[in-house]
């Protein structure tokens, strides 16, 4: 599903990946862990092709992302769910209407957008929260609104930076919980932190990187 | 049609998120079709009037004396045969003194002290329609020149021609402040957009993000720009009309316009819509100049 070889990206000279090879199949859950400016960050944004890399090819559903056209990318973008460290919801649209826009981009039918867009709010837990302002929300609900987005259009991929570096121990639970649900219908999931609890309780495939590079990938011991 | 009314929607919310922006931006441009619009109502009456004085265009041929009553026939249908010619009206010597006397009862005392009647035999040429241009009247008075029995041609068109001069420097410098006026209020109608995207650039941010096209991210700013210019021409067209009103009244008060008795006429019903398109675009063109700024940020 996600493919990189020998990647590489520099920012300002600053190298952000150095020579970052890996496979993430179909259907996986994968988290990526390392220290700040490990380059985490820099690899989620690369395969959502919001920066390109200096060197070396990342393949995402067989689509090698170098030979991709501009025009492309919204439509790469759109089978994949981000979910983003700081929610980045839009203020002045209400909870309904941000979770809306991920399939009004997409040109879903007002009808059966009305019924998708429920339906994942409830499942998120914040059915009765349709007609909400964004910043009446505590920050666990913002999260979950934000994830409501990144899902609602049932993604193949599901990318997440920190979602739960803003919350406390059960608000991350929750969060991940929801992620899991994603993950069993079928979504690969690539979710990045530095939270050890959170490894330590769900055994999922782990992907360190230090300094640019991949200094572990596999299944933490029992 | 959601995604339709979805952009309509985004555009007016545009509109409403800037409301001092949007009004300025609204007067400009009311004022700024409102100058193009009296520009060109004065451009079409100047051109109504003329074609209305072009419709009176006539040459006369003043005869010879010694020209008998049978060259005169002769050469009345000699000179119909040409396309140029509408219709030709005889006027004989007795009628040109008539009509002096009738036209100048004052200057008696000089008919009398010229002796007998001192009026030539003149013909009065109607020029057709499809020959009114200076070159083809001009070619005609060289023709009736030309002809033996021919004293003198005189023909009204000289000061027309410098009216349809002075129409065409009209033109010219209306299409001049025109432009001036459309690439000012271009700029204004840019900035206002300027301003919504600014306001609006962590939104464009996460729209991209999570998959919108550019053309869905845009379509929003590019209406907004045709809807400013839109409801701006309307308000100037609604201003034009009123004052064309007032004008009207005042001109009605003071009897026929330059002598002409059609009067003032207004913008055209196609005029009117193609002045209404050419705002909507001029905003639209406003939005693009704006939107240029996204092409070079990161998709």
């Amino acid at each position: 599903m996600i493919e990189f070889y020998h990647v590489s990206k520099a920012y300002n000279g600053w190298p952000a990946l150095q020579d970052v090879s890996f496979k993430i199949d179909k259907g996986e859950f994968v988290f990526l862990t390392g220290p700040s400016g490990a380059g985490k960050t820099t690899l989620l944004r690369l395969i959502f092709r919001a920066d390109a890399p200096d060197e070396g090819q990342i393949l995402v559903n067989n689509r090698n992302l170098l030979h991709i056209r501009e025009s492309e990318v919204p439509y790469l973008r759109r089978m994949i769910g981000f979910v983003f460290q700081d929610f980045r919801l839009l203020p002045k649209k209400t909870v309904f209407e941000n979770v809306a826009l991920a399939l009004k981009v997409s040109g879903v039918p007002e009808g059966v957008l009305r019924v998708r867009v429920a339906e994942t709010l409830g499942a998120v837990g914040l059915g009765h929260k349709l007609d909400a302002m964004p910043m009446t929300l505590s920050a666990g609900e913002q999260q979950r609104v934000c994830l409501a987005r990144a899902i609602v259009n049932d993604p193949q991929i599901l990318l997440a930076d920190e979602p739960t570096g803003n919350l406390d121990a059960d608000l991350s639970g929750e969060i991940l919980e929801l992620m899991k649900s994603a993950n069993a219908r079928g979504t690969t999931v690539v979710l990045a932190t530095h939270n050890r609890e959170m490894l330590k309780r769900w055994r999922r495939r782990v992907m360190r990187l230090e300094q640019g590079r991949v200094a572990e990938d596999g299944y933490p011991e029992a | 049609m959601t995604r339709l009314r979805y952009l309509l929607r985004e555009a007016v919310d545009n509109i409403k998120s800037n409301r001092t922006t949007t009004f300025v931006a609204l007067a400009t441009t009311t004022f700024t079709m409102l100058a193009m619009g009296v520009f060109l109502l004065l451009y079409l009456n100047v051109q109504e009037a003329l074609g209305s004085l072009r419709e009176e265009i006539k040459v006369i041929v003043y005869l010879r004396d010694a020209v008998s009553p049978q060259a005169v026939s002769r050469l009345r249908a000699e000179i119909s045969q040409d396309p140029a010619v509408a219709g030709i009206e005889y006027v004989s010597r007795e009628q040109a003194l008539a009509t002096f006397r009738a036209q100048f009862p004052s200057e008696e005392r000089l008919l009398s002290g010229l002796g007998d009647n001192p009026f030539p035999v003149s013909l009065v040429i109607k020029v057709s329609p499809a020959y009114r241009s200076s070159e083809q009247v001009r070619e005609l008075v060289q023709k009736l020149n030309a002809l033996s029995e021919t004293e003198e041609v005189l023909y009204s068109q000289d000061w027309i021609e410098n009216l349809a001069v002075a129409l065409r420097y009209l033109k010219v410098l209306g299409l001049g402040i025109g432009t001036v006026l459309a690439t000012s209020m271009v700029t204004i109608l840019a900035n206002t957009i300027r301003l919504t995207l600014h306001a609006r650039r962590d939104e464009i941010e996460i729209m991209k993000l999570i998959g919108a096209t550019t053309a869905f991210i845009k379509t929003p700013f590019v209406l907004e720009g045709a809807l400013l210019g839109g409801v701006g021409t309307l308000c100037s067209l609604f201003l034009l009309r009123t004052l064309f009103g007032l004008a009207e009244a005042k001109l009605a008060l003071r009897g026929t316009f330059w002598g002409i008795g059609r009067g003032l006429v207004f913008l055209p019903d196609r005029v009117t819509v193609a002045f209404l398109l050419l705002g909507m675009m001029l905003g639209c063109l406003g939005s693009v100049v704006s939107l240029l700024q996204l092409r070079g940020a990161r998709s």
